[in-house]
């Protein structure tokens, strides 16, 4: 059995990926199973997909939590979620970034390979450069880089199941395989074992929530960042006054800052700035 | 530096886990800021619970009570009661519950909250739809609105009821106060929640809340979005106080609905005649609203 544990952003379509491979797997004539984490799911969140591929069927209803494969749609994820974790010794780690596949520090044991599905996306249409759409692009690359299902399954399952542009996707999907590179494994002392689960959240007397949100920065949901150009800002304020986040605070001085950890990168700053001085930059 | 408009202090804090650009977002944050931190919310199952409260954080820095999606009217006159048997008199109590949670589900205990006269401010934020559970069309969702359960196809043409008016069937039980509001006219929505604060009996906000996700548009739009819903008289600004009515955002001429459907994902299948028909409603909900005012007249000095 081959398990697949895909880690990704609200609204880049992990889920749909997930569903997509084991749709491919079925036309391959596999047994398949694929299921989201039930969590936050907010456009620009960190989302977590399933999906196992067997010859027979899969009693298994638990999540995957020793993948063989785990696939990232979004490179700022390897910053903020422990994605490898888990991952059994051979196994493979994909990523969608621009990095060179020898340059991603993945585990000592794990094969790794990357494309840049962002890029792949873009060029055919898919999504808008705020929120592209990467999953097919990443899906061709898997293909091709683990062996899970075959290019042209994973053609007739997008051509089957993806209701909006499927020719695009399906190009894109192409476009992944083709341009995916690998990197053979680290070598070293293998990893330390796997990660400690932490201990539960102790549950005080009194208030049930004890934590500020601000313990849980959203920066890793954003694509692009608004960069405060001071020169031409009048200190209007509109940019604080209309921030969902209260990502932007004023100096003493009047003028708007960033309080980074706490942008999702929703773009309304530079939207509404009148003298159109906020300038939403794509992360590196 | 430009006098602020708006409270500077902020009562909510950042990291809470709303989609980039949610409106119900930006409304919790402006309802606070004129509060302030003598308030007591009462949030029923909505986004705002995930958005809030995933255990073990709260993105509020006032007290927060999760209560069931029926019980918003309920709990604020539970809380209420628990507040003044205590002292806390200069305590607000408010409920701030989705669309689906108020017009919906929540209805008959809205309705007995307002009949009882609790001494409370009900606050719905108008999403147009069961956003938390992934965009069903709600009493709140307009007409001709796709969502998932009112699609769009061969036979279907997304929404085929007209949106409920909310603030009809909460006028019917004479509110002190009555008000709707839109984040994108901070300075009125401010104003009026200050307004709401100082008054005693039920009281009721109607926020106007663009949804990026559910309404399919970009997330650096909500705002202008916010701006077009008044301008186009789909959402107009206005308030009842002790049972008179006043529009505080004059529009002299309304700009076409077009310019508000256009920017939406959920509106795209609209034909001309559809929305000329949209148009048509828009504008008599006006000249009713309009009449309205001229009839009720000025306050007394
Ligand atoms: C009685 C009941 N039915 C269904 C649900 C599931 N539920 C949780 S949140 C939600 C959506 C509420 O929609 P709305 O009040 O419009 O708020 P929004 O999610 O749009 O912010 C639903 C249906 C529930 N919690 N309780
Ligand atoms: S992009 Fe601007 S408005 Fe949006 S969260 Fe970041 S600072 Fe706030
Ligand atoms: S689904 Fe809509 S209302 Fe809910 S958090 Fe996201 S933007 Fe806000």
């Amino acid at each position: 059995m081959l398990e697949i544990r895909f880690h990704g952003r609200g609204g880049q379509g992990a889920v749909v990926a997930s569903e997509l491979l084991a749709q491919a797997a079925f036309l391959d004539g596999k047994m398949p199973q694929s299921f989201p984490f039930f969590g936050v799911e907010r456009r620009g969140a960190p989302v977590t997909a399933f999906a196992r591929i067997d010859d027979r069927p899969i009693r298994v209803r638990t999540s995957v939590t020793e993948p063989d494969v785990v696939v990232v749609l979004d490179p700022g994820l390897l910053a903020t979620t422990p994605v490898s974790e888990g991952l059994r010794p051979g196994g493979l780690l994909l990523v969608n970034t621009r990095t060179a596949a020898e340059a991603l520090a993945g585990p000592v044991g794990i094969r790794r390979a990357t494309v840049d599905a962002t890029r792949i996306a873009l060029a055919r249409g898919l999504g808008t450069s705020m929120m592209p759409i990467v999953n097919t692009a990443v899906l061709g690359a898997l293909s091709r880089a683990s062996g899970a299902v075959s290019p042209e399954a994973l053609d007739r399952a997008i051509a089957a199941f993806v209701p909006a542009r499927p020719d695009a996707n399906r190009d894109a999907a192409r476009d992944g395989y083709l341009q995916v590179r690998a990197a053979p494994a680290r070598e070293g002392p293998s990893a330390a074992p796997a990660h400690p689960r932490p201990p539960p959240v102790p549950i005080p007397e009194g208030p049930i929530a004890f934590l500020s949100s601000e313990s849980t920065p959203t920066a890793a949901w954003r694509t692009f960042t608004p960069v405060i150009h001071r020169e031409r800002c009048t200190r209007c304020n509109f940019c604080w006054k209309f921030c969902p986040d209260d990502a932007i605070e004023l100096g003493a001085d009047g003028f708007p800052r960033l309080r980074a950890a706490f942008c999702k990168g929703c773009g309304i700053c530079a939207a509404e700035c009148p003298p159109k001085t906020i300038e939403m930059v794509a992360e590196a | 530096m430009a006098k602020l408009t708006i409270p500077a202090e902020e009562w909510m804090f950042s990291g809470h886990a709303a989609c980039p650009g949610c409106g119900p977002a930006l409304a919790m944050r402006l309802l606070l800021k004129g509060l302030g931190p003598r308030t007591i919310v009462s949030v029923p199952a909505c986004c705002w619970t995930v958005i809030g409260t995933p255990f073990p954080t709260t993105a509020l820095r006032v007290g927060v009570l999760d209560n069931a999606i029926e019980a918003t009217g309920a709990s604020i006159s539970g809380l209420r009661a628990a507040a003044d048997a205590l002292g806390l008199a200069d305590v607000t109590v408010v409920g701030f519950a989705g669309d689906g949670g108020t017009a919906d589900i929540g209805l008959q205990a809205l309705s007995g909250m307002l009949e009882r006269r609790t001494d409370a401010i009900y606050a719905m934020y108008d999403n147009e739809a069961y956003m938390n559970t992934g965009v069903q069309r709600s009493g709140a969702t307009p007409w001709g609105a796709w969502t998932t359960t009112t699609p769009v196809g061969p036979a279907a043409r997304g929404k085929p009821e007209p949106k409920k008016d909310v603030m009809g069937i909460v006028l019917a039980h004479r509110p002190v106060y009555a008000a709707t509001l839109s984040p994108s006219f901070p300075e009125d929505f401010d104003r009026k929640v200050e307004l709401a604060k100082g008054l005693r009996g039920p009281r009721f906000l109607h926020i106007f809340a663009p949804c990026p996700p559910g309404w399919r548009f970009d997330s650096a739009e909500t705002i202008a979005l916010g701006r077009l819903a008044t301008e186009t008289g789909v959402f107009p600004l206005y308030e009842v106080l002790d049972g008179r009515l006043r529009i505080t955002r004059k529009v002299s001429t309304l700009r076409p609905v077009s310019d508000y459907l256009a920017k939406q994902g959920r509106f795209q299948h609209l034909t001309p005649e559809e929305i000329a028909r949209i148009e048509a409603q828009v504008r008599t909900d006006w000249e009713r609203l309009l009449a309205r005012e001229r009839e009720d007249g000025p306050a007394p000095a």
